[in-house]
Parts: C-alpha cells; structure tokens; sequence
C-alpha cells in the first residue's frame, strides 16, 4: 500500500534540496569576495543554465544568448562588491541578468545591426565603395585601416552613428572623431586602389600644384 | 557547464578580493552630519520663526526632526533600491513617494491653523528664495548619496536617484522651514514643495549621470 506521506516526503526533500543549494551558492559567492577565484567556476556551473534559459526566452538565439550569458558573468563579477551573503543569490544574478538583458535590448533598438568583428562583416557597399571593389576587397581592406579610424569609419558609415555619439564613447572632441573617420576613408580609398593606383593620383594633384602659377 | 576560457582570462586579469557593501542603512548614516547641517543652517545663520513660540516646540524643531527622520528612511530606501535584486515594488515606490507628501501637507496644515502669518507681497520672491534656498540646501546631500548609491550596481539609476533626492529634499526641508514663518499652504505647498521636487529630479538625473559603464569594452559590439 502506497504511503499516503510520499508525496509530502518528496516535496520536503526537494525544498531541502533547493535550500542546501542555495546555502552553497551564497558560500561560493562570500569565497569569491574573499579572494578565492575558482569559486567563480562553481557559480557560473551552478548559475549559468538558469540564466542562460533567461536569456534565451527573451533573445530567441542561441549564439545572442550565449554572450549575454557572459556579458551577465562579466557585470556579476564588477558587481560582486555588491552582493550581501545575508540574502540568496540567484535573486541577486537575475537582476543583473535582467539588466543586461535591457542594456542590450537598448542597444539593439538604437542599434540594429552590430557585428561582432570586422571579419564578419556582411558590409552594404554604398556609395563610393561600391565603385572601388567588390564585399570582401573593402572587409579585407577595412582589417588593414588603422584601428580607431577603423572604428570610426564603422561606427560612422555603417552602424549610423553621428560624430557627437563617436566622440562621446571614444573620450575625443568631435572635431577629432571627422578626422578619425575622413583619414580612415582616404585611407581605406587607397588601399582599395592599391599601391599604384594610389601613388598616380597623388603625382598627377603634384603635378597639377607645379603648373600652377 | 564549464566557464568560456575568455571570460575566464577577462575575469582572472581582473580580480581581485573586495569588501562586501555594508547595509544600506549603515551606509546612509555617513549622510546625518550633512542632515544635521541642514537642519541647523537657516536657523543659525537667519533666524528661527517668528511665530516658533506660538505653534510650539512639536511643530517647529519636533516636525523638522520628523522630517529628517523620514528623509532618512527614504534614502536608506533608495540606497537599497540601488543594489541588484533588492529594488522595490512599484506599490513601495510609490508609497515611498507619497508619505513624504503626506506628511509635508500634514505639518503644514497643522502649523497653518495655528499661526496664520501670509504673505501680503512679493509672493514671487519670497516663493523663488525658498524654492532655490531648500534645493541649493539639499544638494551637498543628494550629491554624496548619489556618490554612494553608485557604489552599489544602480540597476534603476533614475528610480534610485529620485529617491534620493526625495530623502535629501525632505531633510533640507526641515532646515528651512525653522526659518521660514510663511506658514500659509499655498506657499508651503508650492515653494518648499518646489524645493523638494527640483531637489529629486535634479538627483534623479545625477544618478543617470553617475551610472556605472556598465557595457564591455566592445563599442557598439564591435571589438576595437
């Protein structure tokens, strides 16, 4: 005959379960306060499956979840000051997950389309790129322009953004942040002509200078 | 599931032991010399109300000191409002928000009754000293609240903030209104409320301004 107590029995054991659990998260997180760093492992064993299921209902991709995932260990871990062992730490991590997740909601919203590196770029050829050269002649290219005005000129022809945005996160005047983008396109101008067809140019303006009176 | 090896780099480079933030009321009580000040400045430098002796020593310094109190209260509120997992409730915010509201109009209706000293002229003037007099109080408050909130991980930097200034507002309140015997509601309810609110919005958009950099050094995602 069944035992009319099973039931309960199990539900209880479960709740100890879930209680010893969370003991051992908020021993794990006072470890990684105090200065043991492999007690990171341990969190992210214990907390990533539940935050990365988090994500991956609001993201709808894996590969987008995934970095959030890491994007909430790396805030966690900036965070990790703010943590009072008196109080359980899932609680704690999903609202930092929950913050992440809005942070790039946001981003996302002003920012559509934001690749995650210059190889990978499926670039809009536009313009007086589309004269120069072929997709991958300007991606190949773009990897050899010099790496901030490589990011200006990202920023600025591709994701949209306006000079005063460019500066703002850089920490330059706006006036440096047209020069970064200006030189990086004269830059990625001649090195979509190549080295013989950028020097022509340049002889014939000389050229040009010299028979002026 | 195993840590990412450059998450693991990221945060190996980084790391170091760190101190746990003490409570939120532990941290709000660094603010109580600036509340004292505030308490005590308008009164020291001007005067204390005329009519201090007619409304009686509850209203006067035992009202101010109610409102220190709960200015203190709703910043400690705040200062938990700023750590992650602990923010409150809508229900709560807006309890926070109302019952300092309440309680001005409470004291002030109070006082009213028994002292009915009002403005005859120059309502703007006297409004816009005690508008400006109350927020320029509040703000060595609200900055060094804004400056610990930020400490912790403001997930809601402008919730956080107007709380904050709502608490810091409160508490300059109760400094000014020991001097000022204008004691009639419309003024009360308009300049010294006046004073609190510009006091949380400009808090408010401190706090936005003080948010940590909470992105990755990727810009924009794309890696530099």
């Amino acid at each position: 005959m069944a035992d009319p107590f099973d039931s309960l029995k199990t539900r209880h054991a479960g709740l100890q379960l879930a209680q010893d659990e969370g003991l051992r998260l908020r021993e794990l997180m006072r470890a990684y306060q105090s200065g043991r760093v492999e007690a990171f492992d341990e969190l992210y064993a214990a907390l990533a499956p539940a935050l990365r299921r988090y994500l991956l209902s609001h993201a709808r991709d894996a590969a987008r979840a995934d970095d959030l995932v890491q994007e909430t260990f790396l805030q966690l871990h900036r965070a990790r000051h703010t943590y009072d062992a008196a109080y359980p730490v899932t609680p704690w991590a999903m609202a930092i997950a929950r913050h992440v997740r809005l942070m790039d909601r946001r981003t996302q919203s002003r920012r559509p389309w934001a690749p995650e590196d210059v190889t990978e770029l499926v670039l809009p050829v536009r313009g007086e790129a589309a004269a120069y050269a072929e997709r991958t002649d300007v991606r190949r290219a773009l990897g050899h322009v010099e790496a901030s005005r490589r990011a200006a000129i990202i920023q600025h022809h591709l994701l949209g953004w306006s000079f005063k945005e460019i500066a703002a996160k850089a920490g330059i005047a706006e006036t440096a942040a047209k020069l970064r983008s200006s030189r990086g396109m004269a830059q990625l101008r001649a090195l979509l002509k190549g080295p013989e067809k950028a020097r022509k140019p340049q002889k014939a303006q000389m050229a040009q200078r010299a028979h002026k009176p | 599931m195993s840590v990412p090896t450059e998450l693991r780099a990221r945060i190996e480079a980084d790391y170091e032991p760190v101190r746990p933030l003490p409570a939120p009321r532990v941290r709000a009580i660094s603010l109580l010399p600036l509340a004292a000040l505030a308490l005590l400045a308008a009164p020291t430098f001007f005067n204390v109300r005329s009519d201090a002796e007619r409304i009686g020593w509850l209203l006067t310094w035992g009202a101010s000191l109610g409102q220190v109190a709960l200015g203190f209260i709703v910043i400690t509120a705040a200062l938990r409002e700023s750590i992650p997992g602990r923010a409150w409730s809508t229900a709560a915010l807006a309890a926070w928000i109302v019952i300092p509201f309440v309680l001005l109009t409470a004291i002030t209706f109070t006082t009213s009754e028994l002292s009915q000293i009002s403005l005859q002229r120059g309502w703007w003037l006297v409004g816009l000293v005690c508008v400006g007099g109350s927020a320029a109080t509040a703000l060595p408050i609200v900055a060094l609240a804004n400056v610990l909130a930020a400490r912790a991980y403001p997930t809601r930097p402008a919730i956080a903030g107007l709380l904050l200034g709502v608490g810091a507002g409160l508490m300059a309140d109760a400094g000014w209104r020991l001097f000022c015997h204008f004691g009639e509601p419309s003024h009360v309810l308009t300049a010294h409320v006046g004073g609190l609110v510009l006091a949380a919005l400009s808090s408010a958009a401190l706090a936005i301004r003080l948010k940590p950099d909470t992105t990755s050094e990727s810009l924009g995602g794309v890696r530099l």
